[in-house]
């Protein structure tokens, strides 16, 4: 019996270390850098997750002869958390409330403009923004608005550019909307409809909009969505909604019917771009990588794959022109240098629980 | 009458069976299904294609993912294991007190939301100016996936019998002899169990590795989380994971069955 029982069990446990020890080998070999050479040059490379065509990374390192660490985040916070920490980046993509305040905490350094030399490849639009008024720290990437899709078979164009952010209060739309769960985006829609600032840190102006918010949402009775809106709206199965435009162009090449209105009242606009560190390990190769990303080709690449409107003009000629992939797509490119348009600021500290707490309030129809 | 009775009955649990498998396995088979879609929808299946496969195997951070979770969590489940069993069949024959203090100190950490740990980690790396790297992420691994391990074994070393390893000492053998002869064979299952456990926590944990990883590492979670586009070729990963996982299940579970079938062939008179 007990040999029985023993014999198996010290066979499978020997299989087991076995196994692990051979397993960790593998793993250290496979490891890349392990028992190789001189190590490479490498570039340290922080960008959003599904947000470059890897091809113009692999491109870069054959050009250059460089190793690209590439790290990723999800939101512009999580990525300041890990700067804050110590990490050392080269080249980091945040949107531009977040350069703004990283220029302010001398987090960042400038360009070597004698590097990134075809800083003319950039479109009006995203040129010169306030957050860096010259462009001296900071390069755009990729670009985009906040707007409404809305279905032409149900609201036709004259009807919603007329109403622009009004049409979250038509009762005629009421069931067939969608709106971002997005206390920031939200907000954004009521001031800009009541003539105010995004960015306002007056008390009676958020409350106004507070007001603007429950009427909408008594009079549409809206359904509250993240990133589901894009393929709910593929299908057609609202009749609009509030969406980033690099998210629109997506539903407008998957569905006919659909349109896309900048609104009058004016709008968002969010700006990524690229941004060296203060404490980049490689900032000569840093400007290279930056130069080399505003190429026209690859710009075309990362526009191509991404989805959303590319800083550089070029680009956005040839996918909007004639044989480009958003031929007759109105919400491909951006609107460009309309007054009202303006990017995010930070909330302020004391404003942001005022903000999550109405934004609750507004979708609990209290 | 009693007989159909006892069909209500019979198909009353067999149904809340089947209602309890579904929600575990619906989920599962919806993400394979839409692995294979020809388009980017989630919600619409528009034909077969095998296209997310392709660009799962082109993709290089998806790539470097996979592996960064592999290694990770191999390293991490024989280093977790090996202290986690020494830890534990020392406890098993410490003075009670000691026993009390250090299971309750192992308890801190499993009880303690994942971002607590991860920063207090963090800082403890960062503090004293160690660089965030490879090493930081498995040191980190290591450390929440041991209390797990202990856990698992100490109930199965209560159930022990210590007279069976004096008895292999009084006949002979060497106190290691007993350990690896006697206690290890006996406790063996739960060392397993200890190891799966460990291999699971450490294959999807986001937060600490979040916070722990050097410059340019991303394991698999932080790869799906960052993503600010869903990318179709995550339904991909998820089934190969899935179809490994169930591999090795199979496997566990059939090879000792066939291991049995030979043994009693073999000695046929025992």
């Amino acid at each position: 019996m007990t040999k029985q029982n023993q014999k198996p069990n010290k066979n499978l446990l020997i299989a087991v270390v076995a196994v692990l020890a051979v397993l960790i080998l593998l793993a250290l070999f496979v490891w890349p850098g392990f028992l190789k050479g001189a190590p490479k040059r490498e570039l340290n490379v922080y960008n959003w997750g599904e947000y470059i065509d890897k091809n113009v990374l692999t491109a870069f390192e054959q050009a250059n002869d460089v190793k690209i660490n590439y790290s990723l985040f999800s939101s512009n916070e999580e990525m300041y958390t890990k700067l804050m920490s110590g990490a050392s980046y080269d080249v980091i993509i945040p949107s531009d409330y977040m350069i703004e305040r990283l220029i302010k905490e001398g987090k960042l350094q400038k360009l070597d403009k004698k590097v990134v030399t075809n800083l003319d490849n950039l479109t009006d639009g995203v040129l010169n923004m306030a957050y860096d008024p010259d462009n001296s720290y900071s390069v755009p990437y990729l670009w985009q608005t906040v707007g409404i899709v809305y279905d032409t078979t149900k609201i036709s164009e004259k009807e919603m550019e007329a109403q622009g952010f009004e049409a979250f209060r038509n009762p005629a739309y009421k069931g067939h909307v969608y709106m971002y769960d997005s206390e920031r985006d939200g907000f954004m829609v009521a001031l800009k409809a009541l003539g105010y600032s995004a960015n306002t840190s007056n008390r009676d102006e958020l409350n106004a909009a507070y007001e603007w918010l429950r009427e909408m949402d008594k009079a549409v009775a809206p359904s509250y969505v993240t990133d589901e809106v894009i393929d709910a709206m593929a299908n057609g199965e609202k009749w609009m909604a509030l969406v980033y435009s690099g998210d629109a162009a997506y539903i407008l090449s998957q569905n006919p019917n659909m349109s896309y209105c900048t609104p009058y009242q004016g709008t968002n606009v969010a700006v990524d771009a690229m941004v060296i560190p203060a404490n980049a390990a490689n900032p000569e190769l840093a400007n290279q990588f930056i130069k080399f990303i505003l190429d026209d080709e690859n710009s075309l690449l990362i526009s191509q794959e991404v989805g959303y409107a590319s800083a550089n003009k070029n680009v956005l000629a040839e996918l909007s022109g004639p044989e480009g992939d958003y031929e007759g797509n109105v919400a491909y490119v951006p609107r460009a240098g309309y007054e009202k348009d303006e990017y995010y600021v930070d909330i302020p500290e004391d404003l942001r629980g005022l903000y999550s707490e109405m934004w609750i309030k507004v979708k609990l129809h209290e | 009458m009693e007989r159909k009775k006892k069909s209500l009955g019979f198909f009353f649990s067999r149904g809340y069976l089947l209602l309890v498998l579904l929600f575990i396995y619906l989920p599962i088979a919806y993400v394979v299904v839409f692995s294979f879609n020809s388009s980017k929808s989630l919600t619409n299946f528009t034909g077969f294609s095998l296209q997310w496969y392709e660009n799962m195997f082109k993709d290089r951070t998806m790539l470097e993912s996979i592996r960064t979770t592999v290694v990770v969590a191999v390293i991490a489940t024989a280093v977790s294991t090996v202290i986690g069993t020494v830890t534990a069949i020392g406890l098993s024959k410490a003075r009670p007190l000691i026993r009390a203090m250090v299971l309750e100190t192992n308890n801190l950490p499993v009880l303690n939301p994942d971002i607590v740990t991860a920063i207090g980690m963090m800082l403890l790396f960062i503090v004293p100016g160690v660089q965030l790297s490879m090493t930081t992420l498995v040191i980190a691994h290591i450390t929440f996936c041991t209390p797990y391990v202990i856990l698992t074994i100490m109930p199965k070393l209560r159930q022990l019998d210590d007279n069976v390893a004096e008895a292999a000492m009084d006949l002979g053998a060497s106190p290691f002899k007993a350990l690896t002869k006697v206690i290890l064979p006996q406790i063996y299952p739960a060392i397993l169990s200890g190891a799966l456990i460990a291999f699971s926590m450490s294959f999807d944990d986001f937060v600490i590795s979040f916070f722990t990883a050097g410059v340019g590492i991303n394991n698999i979670s932080m790869y799906v989380y960052s993503m600010k586009r869903y990318n179709p070729s995550v339904n991909a990963l998820s089934t190969l994971i899935v179809v490994v996982v169930t591999l090795i299940l199979v496997l566990v579970n059939v090879i000792p069955h066939f291991r049995d079938k030979k043994i009693k062939r073999e000695d046929p008179e025992t």
